[in-house]
């Protein structure tokens, strides 16, 4: 009895010294004489020139893989969207057994994704223009201009209008009802769509890639069944079409950028590519607690009004000049937002890319990033930045970091 | 009853008002807080009993009091309050400073190990600052933590000379290690990221301990002992130090006027100020020499089942070696404790609580310390 009385004892205590008594050790510090030695030094410097080489290439997103569709009649920019649809099916089945054959059009209905517009522009109109099914699907603006002539309008006065109240959403357009695969196409529907508008204006409609919808045509026919030796017009249906191609063309062509210039954005999408020579006090810095990006820009932001969008400065995990492999994780990239019509300097946090520079993993990663908008493909907007060759407006490092720290012994 | 009691045992571990461990917030000038490890019934009797402890490190000799293999170790909680000048803080932790086992291998030869805590480098400081960052003014908050400590290895044998004398050899490893971690953060502000970085040192040592006991009268035992000890290597990633460490000198006084009370005392004194020069050139404050003294009495007119339950008193006061902005650092405590004896005497549990502070100039740290010592005789 006095055993099992000791050992419960003993096994009570203990384990409530184990498990009920915390540890907390933390005080506040008296200086000097309860603050321990040497403290945490900052540094906070501007590397004027960090960049010792960039380079810009045009092409990461092309044309048709874009979410967006763009039909301007902008000064600046002229652009009409390419559509070529699926067959338009000749016979349907109106039951398990029985099959009916295509006779009158009755209408057409052309459905657009809205994405982007101006709401300033008024009556804006979308004009059809007839299509040769097996259009070149590399094209330019220049070679599309004849099938943009009054003689392939398939549009008329009534058809094409887009509600000045309709700033995004899905709109159903009437089409003409003439609208029907020309002879020789096999079934295949071609349009082109230019944009009217009372002022000069951009329209953005959804493409269909990356998870934006793409136009549709709806085509309400009436036939009649196939065993119908008569052809009365008894059936009706509604035929939706789907793009299998979609893209559009634009002048003055973006082309490659000029040398010297740090252009990110716009379509085909452009990036550009920083190789950084830093000096070896940041390098051999404890830490880095805040390293500040700083570009200025060489003109405006271009963009639709209000379309503000992320400039992001990212990892390379490869350099392989324009093939360059980002580093997977995007969380590491630092942003900043871009806002149509700004200038001056842009700032960009990239003290997460610094810290991955400073691990194990990420020690062997290039010194280098990439600059580009986020998302890529769904934007219009583009920005151009000055180069490491600009001199006074090259990009600039602001480093903040903790000098080296001397713990001592004992 | 004796449910209750057990569970009183466990209250008083954690329960106590204000308690403290090894830990100090003072431990982090010099090597750190030097410890005082010891069984509940030493702590109970003020460390009076310490130098006469089968389960203590003080004296080699004092493993002569076992008859029969026993193992024992000692927990300890504790909970301190102490106010920088900024308000009162109250700080928590729980240690094991204390564990060894003990064998004979003849009637008059016993040998045992021992590990035990020496120097005690736990502590964590937080400061706030205001800093002007890209013309800004910015809030950052640095935190530093030392974890870690310095153990002392023992292994001893004693001899029983005859009935009036035994003596002891001790050899001793000092080792261990210590991390330091610097935290800067930037509470207010997320543009700033949080800096850390960590430092590990590494201690070793070496030492030699004898002592003595002396029986001149049926009710009185008189001990001494001293320590020798090697100095001091300390290992940090890029640099290193070695620190000279004190000679050790400890003298007690055993009586048992009646057997059921007895009287212990025990006086020691730590030339710690030889490793003054070596602290200073490391950039430490300097260190003195120190002396403590514990006094004790216990009386087992207490009985519980059958059992004697021994109460035990104590007081005891000592010096810090190492000076605290260029003051000394004292420490004394009221100390009080019970035994609980089971299996007939094979299993012992001792409990003691003390109240205390330790001072220098105008900053106060006070303590409670409860300690549950146990031992087991197979």
């Amino acid at each position: 009895m006095a055993r099992t009385f000791a050992w419960r004892s003993a096994g009570a205590a203990l384990l409530a010294a184990l498990a009920g008594c915390g540890t907390d050790l933390t005080t506040a510090g008296r200086c000097p004489e309860l603050c321990p030695p040497g403290s945490v030094q900052l540094a906070d410097t501007l590397l004027a020139s960090p960049v010792l080489s960039d380079t810009s290439v045009r092409g990461y997103v092309l044309v048709r893989e874009a979410s967006f569709l763009l039909a301007s009649n902008l000064d600046s920019l002229k652009s009409v969207v390419l559509l070529r649809f699926d067959t338009l099916r000749t016979r349907w089945n109106p039951t398990t057994t029985d099959t009916a054959v295509l006779g009158v059009v009755d209408s057409v209905r052309l459905q657009l994704s809205i994405v982007q517009r101006d709401t300033a522009a008024k009556a804006l109109r979308v004009v059809l223009h007839r299509l040769p099914a097996q259009f070149d699907t590399g094209t330019t603006y220049d070679l599309m201009q004849p099938f943009f002539a009054d003689s392939t309008l398939w549009d008329t006065t009534a058809a094409g209008g887009i509600p000045d109240t309709v700033a995004s959403g899905t709109v159903t357009l009437a089409a003409p009802d003439t609208l029907r695969p020309l002879a020789g196409d096999s079934g295949i529907v071609a349009l082109g769509l230019s944009l009217v508008s009372a002022t000069p204006t951009a329209l953005a409609i959804g493409s269909g890639n990356q998870g934006v919808p793409a136009p549709v045509l709806f085509f309400y026919v009436h036939g009649h069944l196939i065993s119908d030796t008569l052809h009365k017009d008894t059936l009706s249906r509604v035929l939706s079409l789907q793009p299998t191609f979609t893209t559009f063309v634009m002048s003055p062509d973006p082309g490659q950028p000029a040398s010297g210039v740090l252009a990110v954005g716009g379509i085909p999408t452009a990036r550009a590519t920083l190789r950084l020579g830093l000096p070896k006090e940041v390098v051999d810095s404890n830490a880095i607690v805040r390293a500040t990006l700083i570009l200025t820009t060489l003109d405006p932001v271009a963009g639709f009004a209000r379309d503000s969008f992320l400039l992001a400065a990212q990892p390379i995990l490869r350099d392989f000049g324009p093939k360059s492999l980002l580093y997977p994780d995007s969380s590491i990239a630092g942003v900043a937002w871009l806002h149509p019509g700004q200038s001056g300097q842009v700032q960009l946090d990239i003290t997460r890319l610094f810290r991955l520079w400073g691990t194990t993993t990420g020690d062997s990663l290039p010194r280098t990033l990439a600059l580009r908008v986020v998302p890529e493909g769904s934007l219009l907007s583009a920005a151009n930045f000055r180069g490491v060759a600009a001199g006074a407006g090259a990009p600039q490092l602001r480093v903040t970091y903790v000098r080296r720290h001397t713990f001592g012994v004992p | 009853m004796r449910r209750a009691l057990g569970w009183l045992a466990a209250a008083l571990v954690c329960a106590a008002p204000h308690a403290r461990a090894q830990d100090s917030v003072f431990g982090i000038r010099g090597l750190g807080f030097l410890d005082e490890p010891l069984t509940g019934r030493s702590a109970g009797m003020g460390g009076g009993y310490a130098l006469f402890d089968g389960g203590g490190v003080t004296n080699p000799a004092s493993i002569a009091a076992w008859t029969g293999a026993v193992g024992w170790a000692a927990g300890a909680a504790s909970r301190r309050t102490f106010d920088p000048g900024t308000g009162a803080q109250s700080l928590t932790s729980t240690r094991f400073p204390l564990f060894g086992f003990s064998t004979p291998l003849s009637p008059r030869l016993v040998v045992g190990i021992a590990a035990s805590d020496y120097l005690d480098r736990n502590w964590s400081v937080e400061q706030a600052d205001t800093l002007t960052l890209r013309d800004s003014a910015v809030a950052v908050t640095d935190a530093t933590t030392s974890a870690g400590g310095i153990t002392d290895l023992r292994a001893a044998a004693a001899y029983r000379v005859s009935g009036q004398w035994a003596v002891g050899l001790g050899l001793h490893v000092l080792t261990g290690s210590s991390v330091t971690t610097v935290r800067r953060d930037f509470p207010a502000d997320t543009s700033y990221h949080s800096f850390q970085e960590r430092s590990s040192t590494d201690y070793s040592g070496v030492g030699v301990s004898v002592g003595v006991f002396a029986t001149p009268a049926p009710t009185v035992i008189l001990g001494a002992s001293a320590r020798f000890n090697t100095r001091l290597k300390a290992t940090g990633a890029d640099t290193s130090a070695r620190i000279r460490m004190p000679l050790e000198l400890a003298a007690g006084v055993y009586y048992a006027p009646l057997p059921s009370l007895i009287f212990s005392s025990t006086v020691r004194y730590s030339a710690w100020g030889a490793a003054a020069s070596d602290l200073v050139a490391a950039g430490q404050e300097r260190s003195r020499d120190v002396w403590s003294v514990g006094v004790g009495l216990q009386a087992a007119s207490l009985r519980m089942g059958g059992q004697a339950v021994p109460l035990r008193l104590g007081y005891r006061w000592r010096q810090l070696p190492f000076l605290i902005g260029g003051n000394g650092l004292n420490e004394h405590a009221f100390t009080a404790g019970l035994g609980l004896a089971g299996a007939r005497g094979r299993a012992n549990m001792d409990v003691a609580v003390e109240l205390g502070s330790r001072s220098t100039g105008v900053l106060t740290e006070r303590f409670t310390m409860a300690v549950v010592g146990v031992s087991i005789q197979p």
